[in-house]
Formats: structure tokens, sequence, C-alpha cells
């Protein structure tokens, strides 16, 4: 028994876990390995532990317990670790390993519900430990994402046994419901506007697709943009704003957005799509741009069919697909598919697409994708408090409103998803089927450069791919915009 | 007459160059410096009204500065550059000269190695101007290629501005709008308007919401910032970090137009409303609920529109509410600073405009106040395991999580 718990804990060991003891063993470590942080899942191997369950347990009851630190170490025979141990854990190394430990449990519970050993009564204990030590209001970053992911975890755990987790997906804060009250609509406002002012993330997404588009429609008289989830609207202010200024081709051209919307199911936002339009249409009475809305209803499945939409000739046709932005919900692949599809049929001449950038998993399935969306939203957390240093409740909020439901449908999809092939990224899915990928521009890469340089210099930019720009904070690719052309649409040729 | 838009624009475009020397442009469209000698730059279209002068008035040598200067016409192009430029034209053409005059120091747009090739291509030009080079014609065209660029990267970020402007004028109809219709639903559901202290402590622990309170209000404003307070605050558990239940709060004199009977209310819930104000800025005061309890400066960032009072240090801030809320409050002054504040939510439009440039500035700018000093606090620190972690050599400096800043 000795022998196979040693191979696991050297492992951890290696994993970092004495960094707050010694240095060196980190850079040994990751030069040994030559991994990257995504590959850890793979090094961590508990597959190789063959072991009956009551080794897991052990390992995991000494993970569990917070004072046990130091034995932990002298179990594991490091004496060098163990030895620096005691006199090191001041304060800020005990904040370091709280939070390794943290990640660990994590770790550990999401390989107990989803590896080889699975056990569901194992992941429970720790779920349970977890909840003892977080709490998504207040600690440090790393706490509080700890808290959510508990709870996504703890979603998994509990839907685990039936088809519940299908209804994870996409419809905002509905399962939430037993953990705390329905965000309230202040609430969702509040936090909205708190995290566009604390990150970019909404405007760089916003701007760029309303900068490619603008570059595409510059000669054109109508305009019509068909809006995947319009939201409250708010992306389209500016667009109406550029193009009533725009000094090149016809002077305000008319403008036509047509709002997918959904059938009855829980808008975590403000309103309805029919207000969304409503405000829309005034404020674009009060800037002079000639305007009108429209609705498209999807299936009840939320399947989107070209047929439903109403085209005019001579207009010039867009389709925009904002999909993770911070407070957006995610969807149902196949809905997204079909909105795409429908681009691919209709020839829209722009397709405008803005989705979260995911990290190179490899073939490390569940755990793999489950330490990537760690590291992402881990990102943010981090992106948002540079942000609102100070403002540590602000970021709660918006923590809360946002970013929990959006880890919660993350794990589930990629639970849900388990077993299938490495993921792929909408943009890929547009490439393979046949969109052409359209240059960012020199003035759009300029606006988000400038954009960008408004709020911290953490956050950097990347033109990848010659058509994508992808938004990142410090080395962790966050937000991908891209923009690309139906296959047959000539006008780009 | 020397058209403007012509002229290429060599203005610095963002203050973020900062390399001490700026550029300023005359109503003429010429592109001057400020460093103590004048220099001009001289783009392709100034140069080439300038060779046409010297050429109408017979050439180099019989030309002098104060005809050409006559000639060309040009305003603000003064004897001073005429007279260096023409030196340079007459020994640039002889080819063993090289004159480099315009410095790239002004080279301002990173990653635009051009600028320096900009430089040497005057020299260039001096030398080589009445010859069809190609060496000659393609440094033009690099030069002309960063004048391009420089001005776009101008109107990008002139758009820029504009656009968030706009993003932010809806974000405030948002408001407006979740305003109202909370206070018309609140409206509807309270007919009385006494506040009980059973009733909000059962807001305070999250349950109902808004509709278990009482308020009375002269304006449908007020209760919107009533809506607005309680249920978001109240998720955020301000009450000085303490028990719920047991909900200090200053009670001194009630807002005029609030009938609060304030010893049942909670924690840090101040919502002085001053007519006068809250029309003009609707939804405007919210509690500062970081006031009280453990961390009295720090402040919240709400939203633009939404102010906060920093109620846990100001006891005195019921008495002045009447008048402009921020000057009484250190705290909420000094958020204000950092976070200016949109004018014109709802209702009275006539007394501020949004678009004014000095807004749009404060728009655009006010993340960056905050970058500054707090940067430096927090950039050295991995605070982040997950970094650690991932990052040879991390060294574990003291973390600054749970730093005095929260």
């Amino acid at each position: 028994m000795d022998m196979v718990v040693d191979d696991v804990l050297t492992e951890l060991e290696f994993s970092g876990y004495s960094t707050t003891s010694t240095t060196t063993t980190t850079v040994t470590t990751d030069d040994e390995y030559g991994c990257t942080w995504n590959d850890w899942s793979p090094v961590v191997d508990w597959d190789e532990l063959s072991g009956p369950h009551d080794d897991f347990h052990d390992l995991i009851e000494l993970m569990i317990d917070d004072n046990s630190t130091a034995a932990y170490h002298h179990h594991v025979g490091n004496a060098e670790a163990a030895a620096a141990d005691a006199p090191e854990m001041g304060v800020a190394a005990a904040e370091d390993s709280k939070g390794l430990r943290l990640v660990h449990l994590l770790m550990a519970a999401a390989e107990a519900l989803t590896g080889a050993t699975k056990s569901r009564e194992l992941a429970r204990v720790i779920l349970v430990r977890l909840k003892e030590l977080v709490s998504p209001h207040d600690g440090t970053n790393m706490e509080r994402l700890a808290a959510h992911f508990t709870e996504a975890l703890q979603g998994l755990l509990e839907g685990a046994g039936g088809g519940h987790n299908k209804h994870m997906l996409g419809t905002g804060s509905h399962h939430h419901h037993h953990h705390h009250d329905d965000h309230h609509q202040t609430d969702v406002i509040a936090a909205f506007q708190l995290l566009q002012d604390m990150s970019p993330y909404v405007k760089f997404g916003h701007f760029t697709a309303n900068q490619a588009i603008l570059e595409a429609v510059t000669h054109d008289r109508r305009v019509h943009i068909v809006d995947y989830d319009i939201m409250e609207g708010i992306q389209w202010a500016s667009l109406m704003q550029a193009l009533v200024s725009r000094k090149d081709g016809p002077p305000a051209p008319h403008l036509r957005i047509t709002a997918v919307s959904r059938g009855g199911s829980g808008r975590r936002f403000i309103g309805t799509v029919q207000e969304t339009g409503r405000r829309l249409t005034a404020f674009a009475a009060s800037i002079g741009q000639p305007f009108s809305f429209h609705q498209c209803k999807l299936d009840s499945d939320e399947t989107f069919r070209p047929s439903a939409l109403k085209l005019v000739r001579g207009e010039a046709l867009v389709f925009n697909c904002m999909l993770h932005l911070p407070h957006f919900n995610y969807r149902a692949p196949e809905s997204v598919a079909s909105f795409l599809c429908g681009a691919k049929v209709l020839n829209s001449r722009l397709v405008t697409l803005v989705e979260e950038e995911v990290g190179p998993t490899g073939d490390g399935g569940f755990m793999g994708q489950f330490m990537d969306s760690l590291h992402h939203y881990s990102a943010v957390y981090d992106s948002l408090e540079a942000g609102f240093p100070m403002q540590g409740r602000a970021r709660a909020l918006v923590e809360r409103v946002f970013l929990g439901p959006r880890i919660f449908g993350a794990l589930a999809r990629i639970y849900l998803a388990r077993g299938d092939d490495e993921r792929h990224s909408w943009g890929e899915w547009l490439a393979v089927a046949g969109f052409r990928p359209l240059s960012v521009s020199f003035a759009n890469h300029c606006q988000a450069k400038l954009l960008l340089g408004l709020f911290n210099d953490g956050y950097r930019v990347e033109e990848l791919a010659n058509n994508r720009l992808v938004l990142g904070w410090k080395s962790r690719r966050l937000l991908s915009a891209s923009i690309w052309t139906s296959p047959d649409c000539d006008f780009f040729n | 007459m020397f058209q403007s838009k012509k002229v290429g624009v060599n203005m610095n475009s963002h203050d973020r160059g900062g390399n001490g020397m700026s550029c300023v442009q005359g109503d003429s469209g010429l592109v001057l410096t400020t460093d103590p000698k004048p220099r001009l730059r001289w783009t392709v279209e100034l140069h080439d009204r300038f060779v046409d002068a010297v050429a109408q008035l017979g050439g180099p040598d019989k030309a002098t500065p104060k005809t050409i200067m006559r000639v060309m016409g040009v305003k603000g192009l003064t004897l001073y550059h005429l007279k260096s430029h023409l030196q340079k034209f007459r020994l640039g053409k002889q080819p063993h000269k090289e004159f480099n005059d315009h410095s790239s120091k002004d080279g301002e747009i990173r990653g635009l190695d051009l600028q320096r090739n900009t430089a040497s291509s005057s020299g260039i030009m001096g030398r080589s101007m009445n010859d069809c080079n190609v060496h000659f014609t393609d440094a033009i065209r690099m030069q002309m290629e960063v004048q391009r660029r420089f001005h776009e990267q101008l109107e990008v970020q002139r758009h820029l501005q504009l656009r968030i402007e706009a993003q932010g004028k809806y974000m405030q109809t948002i408001l407006e709008k979740a305003c109202q219709t909370l206070a018309a639903d609140h409206h509807n559901n309270m007919p009385s308007a006494s506040v009980s202290g059973g009733s909000y402590n059962k807001l305070n622990q999250g349950q109902g919401g808004v509709a278990d309170i009482n308020l009375g209000s002269t304006s449908m404003k007020d209760f919107g910032h009533h809506e607005l307070n309680f249920p978001s605050l109240q998720d955020l558990n301000i009450y000085g970090g303490g028990d719920q239940q047991q909900l200090n709060m200053d009670r001194s004199s009630p807002s005029p137009v609030v009938d609060h009977q304030q010893h049942s209310h909670g924690g840090s819930f101040n919502i002085p409303l001053n007519n006068s104000e809250s029309h003009v800025m609707g939804v405007k005061k919210r509690p500062n609920p970081y006031g009280s309890g453990k961390n009295p400066t720090s402040l919240m960032m709400w939203s633009d529109d939404l102010r906060l009072q920093d109620l846990g240090t100001s006891s005195t801030s019921q008495d002045h509410h009447h008048h402009h809320h921020d000057s009484d409050h250190p705290a909420a002054n000094s958020m204000s600073e950092i976070y200016e504040t949109k004018p014109n939510l709802s209702g009275d439009h006539a007394t501020e405009t949004s678009t004014t440039a000095s807004d749009l500035n404060n728009k655009l700018e006010r993340p960056s106040p905050r970058r500054a000093p707090l940067l430096s606090a927090h950039d050295h620190r991995v605070k982040n395991p997950l970094v650690v972690m991932h990052t040879a050599g991390a060294n574990p400096m003291p973390q600054a999580r749970n730093s005095p800043f929260r």
C-alpha cells in the first residue's frame, strides 16, 4: 500500500505542492516534465493507482486535513519538504497552500466523479469538505472560485444519476434555485454594469464584431443583422452610432435587426426580446438611425430555421453570433450549429463570432478539460480583480451573478461531452463547414489595443490565424472574436 | 490653398507615447513640433509645393526663403523653416551628403520601424530630389504609409470614444427602464408607507425581496432607489460583516422625502433621498456597503449612475443630504473622482448633457486612475495558485490577497 500511495504522492508533490517550501523543486519539475499547466492531469495519473479504495481514501483524508501538512510531507518521505515546511508556513505561504489545497481537492473531487476509480461517495465527502472551506462571497479569488466550482461539481454529482445534466445547459439560473434565490433583476443590472466597467470583455466582443460589420457594409444602403442572442441589445448601440456618423458610403443606411428569440426559457437578464427591440428602436430614433426590429423564433428545441427569416432584396446580410461573453449562458451546441448553418444557407455576407478560447487539452478527457476550465476562470477572476482590486464584494457579485452559473454550465458541458473527442471551437466548425476567414483590419486591431489600454496592462490582444483577435489575460487566452464569410458569398473576392 | 486633408497628419496619436516631444497641428494643417526649435515636418505634399515654388523662382540658387514663402502661400510656414529646408535642398542636390535632420525621436507607434525609414527618407529626398529613383519612391511610399497609419490610429481612437459613449448612453436607458419598472411594481404592491422592522429583517434575510418593504415616498424615482438598493445589497452581506439580524444604522434625521421609520433599518442603509437631486440623477444614491464594518477606506464601485455614500464613517451625511452628496463624503468624493458619474440618468435632461468632451474623457479614462497606484501593489505578486504552480521558479512572496486593501 505504501508504495502505491507513494507513487501518487510523489507526483502530487511534483505538481507543485512543495512550492510553498522550496522554489527549486518547481523549476526542476517543469524542466523534467516540460509540462504546461494543462498537462498536469496526465501527470497526476490517478488511474495508475490500482490499489483498493482505502488507499485513495487515505490520501484524500490527508489532503483534507488542514493540519496535516507536515504529516503529509512526512508521509511522502520527503524530509526536505517537511523540514522546510514548518518554519516557512507563514501567513503568505499558508495562503498559497490553501489555494493549492483547494485546487487539489477540486481535482480529487472531479477525479472521484469521473475517473477510473469512480466513487460518488468519495466525491461527496470531498465536496462537503470543500464547502466548509470556501464561500462564494468572501475570501481570496481562489476561494471564491473554488466555491463556484464546488457547487458545479455538486450539481454534477446530484445529476450524475440521471439525465438531469442536460438541464444544466443553457437555461440560466434555473438550476440554481435550490442553492440560492433567483438573481434579482437589479442584481443583474448592477452586475452587468460592473462587469463592463471592470473588464473589457463585453466591449471587446462587441466592438470587434461591429468594426468588422462596418467595414463589410461601407457601401450598402440596407443592412440586415441576425443576432443569435441579442440579450439587451447593447452591442448595437455603438454600431448605430458608427453607422450614423460614417463618412464614406451612403449616409444613414437602413439597419434592420432580427433577434433570435427563444420560447420561454428563463431569461436571466432584463426583460424580453420585445423590450430590447423597443429600447433599440427608441435609441435609434434618438440618434437618427433608420431602424427596424424583428424577431425570429427558434423551434422548441432551439433550432434555427432559415425559412423563418424575412429577407429583403439588396440588403447586406450579417449573422452575429456572440456566444461566450461573461454574462452569457451556454447555448446548446445543436442550436448554435443550426444558426451557423443558416448563415451558410442564406449566404450571409458576414459572420461575426465571439466565443471563449479553450486551451489545448490534449486527450485529457474530463480531467484535462476540468483543469483547463479551472485555469480559464481563474484567469478571469484575476482579471476582474485587476480591474477592481479593492472592491471585493462588487466582484463577488459579478462572479455570483454571471460567472458562477457559467462555471456550472461549463462543467456540465464538459461532463456531458466526456469521452468525446477533444473540444472544438466554433471557429474550427466554421472553417470545416467551408466558411472563409476574413482578415482583421488594422483599424480593428488598433481599436482593440486602444480599448485594452483603457483597462489594465495585463490584458493583451493577439491576432491569430489572420481572422481572429484573441483577448487574453496575462498568459491565458480567454475570448476570441473572428470574422468569416459564407462559402458561396462572392462579395469579398 | 493648402488643403489640410492632404497633409499627412504626423501627430502623436495618444499620450501614451510619452517621450517628451509632442506635435501640434496648426490651423493650416501644418505639423509643428513643440520643442524649443520649431521643427516643421516636411511631408511629401509640402515638399512638392516647395519644389514647385523653387522651380517657379528659377531654381534653388535663385530662390530665396522670402520669395518661396510668398509663392507657396502656406500659413504658418516661417522663414526659418524655409531657410533650413532650402539649404538642405541645395546641398541635397549633391549626392554625397545625407541629412537626417528630421529625427525619429517621436517615433511613437510601437513596432513601426518605418519611422526611422521616414527619417532617412527625408535625407534621401534631399539627395535625389529630381531623380526618378526607385529607392526614392519606396521611401516616399513608406513615409506615406506611416503617416496613413498615424492618421488611422487617430481616427480609431476618436471613433472608440464615440462608441463607448454610445454604449454608455444605451446602458442608461436600460437602467432608467429598470428603475421605472421596479418603481411601478413596487408602487402597485405597496399601498401603505411605513417601514416595519419585521419586514425589513425579512428582507435582510434575503427572502421575499423587495415586496416586503413599505417605504413612503413622494416620487416614483425614490421607489426606484429603494428597489435598487435593497435587493442587491442584501446579497452582498453588507452589514458590517456581521449578523444580519442586528443591524445598526445611523439613525439620524431622515430624509424629508422618505418617511423612514429608521429604527427598523439595519446596517448601513441610509437612503437620504433628496428630491432635487434624485430627479437629476435618478438612481444615484446607493449606500456604500463597505463604509461600515471592516474596511472604511475601501470603496465599492457600483455603476456609474449610482453614487455611494460612505455611511459607516459619516454620520453627518443625513444632515447634509440636501446638498451635494459628494462634498460631505470624503470617501464618496474620492470615489466619484475615480468613478465619474454619468449625468442624466432619468428625468431632467436639461441639467446635464452627456456628450461633453470632458465626460468622454472621464468615461474613457475612468478605469485608468485606479491602474497606476494599484498595479504596483499587485503586479509582482503571484497570487493565483494555479499560476504559481505553473510558472517555474515562482517565488513564494507574501501574498497580497488578503491584503489591507480589502
